[in-house]
């Protein structure tokens, strides 16, 4: 009785440990050529977009890997298609920058299982899936924070401070993590924040210089201004100028490091930006799509987040000390 | 089995009691397992499942307030816009606003404009009131913006806690027009407090700016600010996440807490369920498991001892017959009803008694019969142990006898040895004889060939001789005609002398002119005389030498007269030798007959030292063998003696035997 015990115990664990061999032979990944990997770009004439792009071949043929990049402009249904086609197309991964970053879980059911690397545009956290579909870029608070950062220093740590916030559009990533980053990295710091104006600017510089003017008209003052991108940190420039504030003292800082807003770092007006790293945000996509094309997971590279879900690749401040670097 | 002949006594137990104590451990560990396994995978899956019910219902709810606010927010912006873009004087304002008021539900005193001047609009009906303007609240927050937005809530003048939603109008004018609408909380409340869609679960939100509580279930706490410090523990954790910025569904306390930002605002819906209440089901569920499991095992108790009874109940009956029949007990009779391995069983029992049975009687009618049998082998072993006694000492006898025998035989055998190696001494010796008359025969053979030859030499000696005689008679013949020869040179001499005178007186007569011739005639004359004289000499000479011929001839024949006797004398020689080669050529053939004899006498000495030899080694064998046989006999006589000790012995274990198969009944 007892040895029948015996052995079927010893059955059971044998029949556990072959299933569990079987399951760890079966997920060993091959490696070798990087794959073939398709890029989606909405716009490729868009200077971030199209540096961003460009690195990513550089990348990938120094990685073994293939690219083909497609510009699809804004269309959602042209991106539905690519993504449809690329498995049966001999894509082993898909680099996309979503025309519109509510679509994501469209284009998840739509890859054919291959998996999604998105750039520029984050999807809302609940479409990525672990080593699957993720998001390699930068994170939008992370810009914010840099901006509170650079002003409280810039003005010496103060206890409070009048605050302009320009937005970019009403739901925009960008638009909500920078704006939070800012209002939470100031507070946090134990800075009593007096937003004197928090609008929308919708990215422009018309809009944000025009409605520094509004806000000119109720007669409050400001001691930093944060926008969302350089545009609109160039606009308000404009419009303090116009409205002779002094920039020098009130720091305007915005995001992106475009030609245009270093060029007006290095002629001393705004303040400060920080440098979305396209060359960075490139090399983690391009090794994202390499590893998850032959099965493997983003665990080791660099800046990967533990979750398997995002690689942030970090922002670089930019100001007048380091602006020629990056014109 | 229980009362165990054995000495060291085993504790018996019931294979029913053994299964019991082997199985039911085991049926119980793998419900007790299964049960914790079940429940702890149960435990972790709903609260996965609450976790998500609680995010899905949060995350519904702050849908419901977003598109509530959303809707608000879009209703005053249209105003808005249309004031903008109508740019009216302030008759037409108020008309506007006028025209508006009541078509919003959720703002009951419908939209409001001050002005930077202190001037103030509302609509007729409306009950709001602003003593001062640019002082008010909402005033304050419209100026941040153009775009209408919700601030934060304060207590209006009627100390209501409200949301305004303000923004400055861009209508291009120099003077600063902040609209504004107010949502009471008092509808955000209810939509907090009844859009749970998780039982037993409660919600209130949170203005993150200044941590107040714009919604609660607890009226009492509207507006209260959360702190880290409460001694709420849901409270301060809630502050503590808040404050952080984590939003991510958490423990707190004995609550599992989903947060949700409102977007658009800084508010955060906070939402909470007991954790009790989780895992009160999950805990019914590990009763009803450890029911169920309890249950299980007491039926496979019951289910074992069933089972064990009826398949083992026949196992008993067999157990007492092969008890009864350690004890020697062969009359008994077992139960082989069953249909199983336990049938067989007492089957085969049943046949293995019928068979002892009979097995058990027969052996006892042996034992019986060997007992006789060995009483028989006892007496008859004793008389033969006595016959192999009387046959040993004869055997002893007969050994000695054999001795004797053999040590004769050993004489004759050297004997006979010696007698052999004498004759073929001899045999040798005669062979040498043999040998030493051949060769005489040969030599005397040769000795007469020898003495032919002598006599053939004499003969050609003898002729020799009559050539020689006859050769000197020639010779003689040969010396007269050389004085016939000689006579006539001694005439020629005197002639050729007279001739040389007559020429001498002619010479002389020729005067001078013959004088040469004179000479020559005078040589020639003194030549015939020497001639004559050599003449003379030589007729002188041969005389003698047919004297000394005379004398030869004589000689030769008395040495031929000699040879003759000699020849006459050889061939006697011959005949003599003849004589004596036959003689020896007979006594020759003698010895060799003799050898013949000589061998035959060998070969029969040979044979005979051969036989006694072979004799001699026989009488060495039969003696060993009768030795042997002393032996064998001495052997014979002590393994009689066994089989006697033997045969008794037997007799006494059939009598055991006997007595110990009259123990068991049959």
């Amino acid at each position: 009785m007892r040895k029948k015990i015996t052995a079927l115990l010893m059955i059971a664990l044998l029949t556990v440990l072959t299933l569990g061999g079987c399951k760890s032979g079966s997920s060993g990944a091959s490696t070798g050529s990087g794959g073939k990997i398709l890029c989606l770009c909405t716009d490729l004439s868009d200077t971030f977009l199209g540096t961003l792009f460009g690195a990513m071949k550089t990348h990938a043929s120094s990685l073994g890997a293939t690219v083909d990049i497609v510009e699809t402009g804004g269309s959602v249904e042209e991106q539905a298609n690519q993504v449809a086609a690329a498995k049966a197309a001999g894509y082993t991964a898909i680099i996309m920058r979503l025309a519109d970053a509510s679509t994501a879980l469209q284009m998840n059911v739509a890859s054919n299982d291959i998996p999604i690397i998105y750039v520029n545009s984050q999807p809302s956290d609940e479409h990525l899936t672990a080593n699957k579909y993720i998001f390699a870029g930068s994170s939008e608070e992370q810009a914010g924070q840099y901006q509170a950062e650079y002003v409280l220093s810039k003005l010496g740590n103060p206890k409070s401070l009048n605050v302009i916030i320009f937005e970019g559009e009403p739901g925009h990533a960008g638009t909500i993590g920078r704006t939070k980053a800012v209002k939470e990295t100031l507070k946090a710091s134990g800075c009593t924040a007096n937003y004197v104006f928090v609008d929308y600017a919708n990215w422009s510089a018309d809009t944000a210089a025009y409605k520094l003017g509004i806000f000119m008209k109720t007669g409050q003052s400001v001691d930093a201004i944060f926008c969302n991108n350089d545009n609109m940190a160039i606009g308000a420039i404009e419009g303090m100028k116009k409205y002779g504030l002094d920039y020098t003292k009130i720091p305007v800082c915005g995001v992106d490091a475009t030609t245009d807003g270093c060029a007006s770092i290095e002629a001393g007006e705004m303040a400060f930006t920080v440098l979305q790293d396209a060359d960075g945000q490139a090399l983690a996509a391009v090794q994202a799509a390499v590893a998850l094309g032959n099965g493997g997971t983003i665990e080791g590279i660099e800046y990967a987040e533990s979750d398997g879900k995002y690689i942030y690749v970090p922002f670089t401040p930019v100001t007048a000390s380091n602006v020629s670097q990056y014109k | 089995m229980s009362d165990n002949t054995q000495d060291k006594k085993k504790k018996v137990k019931k294979i029913s009691t053994k299964l019991i104590t082997y199985i039911v451990p085991l049926v119980t560990v793998t419900v007790l397992v299964l049960v914790a396994v079940a429940s702890s995978m149960a435990k972790s899956r709903m609260t996965e499942m609450a976790n998500e019910t609680l995010e899905s219902s949060i995350s519904n709810q702050a849908d419901n307030i977003e598109s509530w606010l959303e809707t608000n927010l879009k209703f005053f912006n249209t105003v808005k816009h249309t004031i903008e873009a109508e740019k009216p004087d302030n008759t037409q304002l108020q008309a506007m606003l006028d025209s508006f008021y009541g078509y919003n539900s959720s703002s009951p005193e419908g939209l409001y404009i001050g002005c930077s001047d202190g001037s103030f609009f509302k609509a007729s009906e409306s009950d709001f009131t602003a003593s001062n303007v640019t002082d008010a609240e909402w005033y304050k927050q419209g100026i941040t913006r153009v775009d209408m937005a919700y601030g934060t809530a304060y207590r209006n003048s009627e100390n209501e806690l409200v949301v305004s939603a303000t923004g400055i109008i861009d209508d291009g004018d120099s003077d600063i027009k902040v609209i504004g609408a107010d949502v009471t909380l008092n509808e955000i409340s209810i939509i907090v407090n009844s859009g749970v869609k998780m039982s037993n679960a409660s919600s209130f939100l949170v203005d993150k700016t200044d941590n107040t509580i714009l919604a609660h279930r607890d009226f009492s706490l509207i507006s209260s600010e959360i702190t880290e410090n409460s001694s709420d523990e849901l409270i301060s954790g809630a502050a503590k996440a808040i404050n952080s910025g984590d939003y991510k569904t958490k423990e707190i306390g004995n609550y599992v807490v989903a947060f949700s930002e409102i977007s658009g605002t800084d508010w955060i819906l906070v939402s909470y369920i007991p954790t009790s209440v989780i895992l009160k089901t999950v805990s019914q569920m590990g009763n009803l498991l450890m029911i169920i499991g309890v249950i299980a095992v007491a039926i496979t108790v019951l289910a074992i001892l069933y089972v064990v009874k009826r398949v083992i109940a026949p196992l008993a009956h067999i157990t007492d017959s092969i008890t009864a029949m350690s004890e020697g007990d062969f009359t008994i009779t077992v139960d082989s009803s069953s249909n199983d391995e336990i049938g067989v069983m007492g089957n085969k029992v049943t046949e293995f008694v019928a068979s002892m049975r009979n097995m058990l009687t027969s052996i006892s009618q042996e034992s019986e019969k060997l007992k006789d049998e060995s009483d028989n082998s006892d007496r008859v072993s004793k008389i033969m142990f006595d016959a192999s006694e009387s046959q040993a000492e004869a055997m002893k006898q007969l050994n000695e006898t054999v001795d004797q025998l053999a040590t004769a035989v050993n004489d004759i055998a050297q004997n006979a040895t010696t007698l052999a190696t004498v004759v073929a001494d001899t045999r040798d010796n005669s062979d040498k004889a043999n040998e030493s008359m051949k060769q005489t025969v040969e030599i005397s053979q040769k000795g007469r060939q020898d003495m032919e030859k002598v006599s053939a030499a004499m003969s050609g000696i003898e002729n020799a001789n009559n050539e020689l005689v006859e050769s000197i008679n020639k010779v003689g013949t040969a010396s007269d005609e050389i004085t016939n020869i000689v006579g006539m040179i001694g005439e020629i001499a005197e002639e050729t002398n007279l001739l040389s005178l007559n020429a001498s007186i002619e010479a002389a007569r020729a005067g001078e002119a013959g004088k040469g011739f004179a000479v020559v005639a005078t040589q020639i004359a003194k030549l015939a005389q020497t001639s004559a004289e050599s003449a003379q000499n030589i007729g002188n000479l041969i005389g003698e030498v047919h004297k000394l011929i005379e004398n030869a001839v004589g000689q030769a024949n008395a040495s031929a007269e000699s040879i003759r006797e000699n020849g006459e004398l050889i061939n006697v020689a011959v005949d003599t030798f003849d004589q004596i080669y036959n003689n020896i050529q007979e006594s020759n053939q003698l010895i060799e007959a003799m050898i013949e004899d000589v061998q035959k006498v060998d070969d029969v000495a040979t044979n005979v030292a051969a036989i006694s030899e072979e004799q001699a080694a026989s009488a060495d064998e039969i003696l060993a063998t009768s030795e042997n046989m002393v032996d064998m006999a001495n052997n014979i006589t002590k393994s009689s003696q066994d089989v006697a000790d033997n045969s008794h012995e037997l007799a006494g274990t059939s009598q055991t035997l006997t007595s110990y198969v009259q123990k068991f009944k049959i």
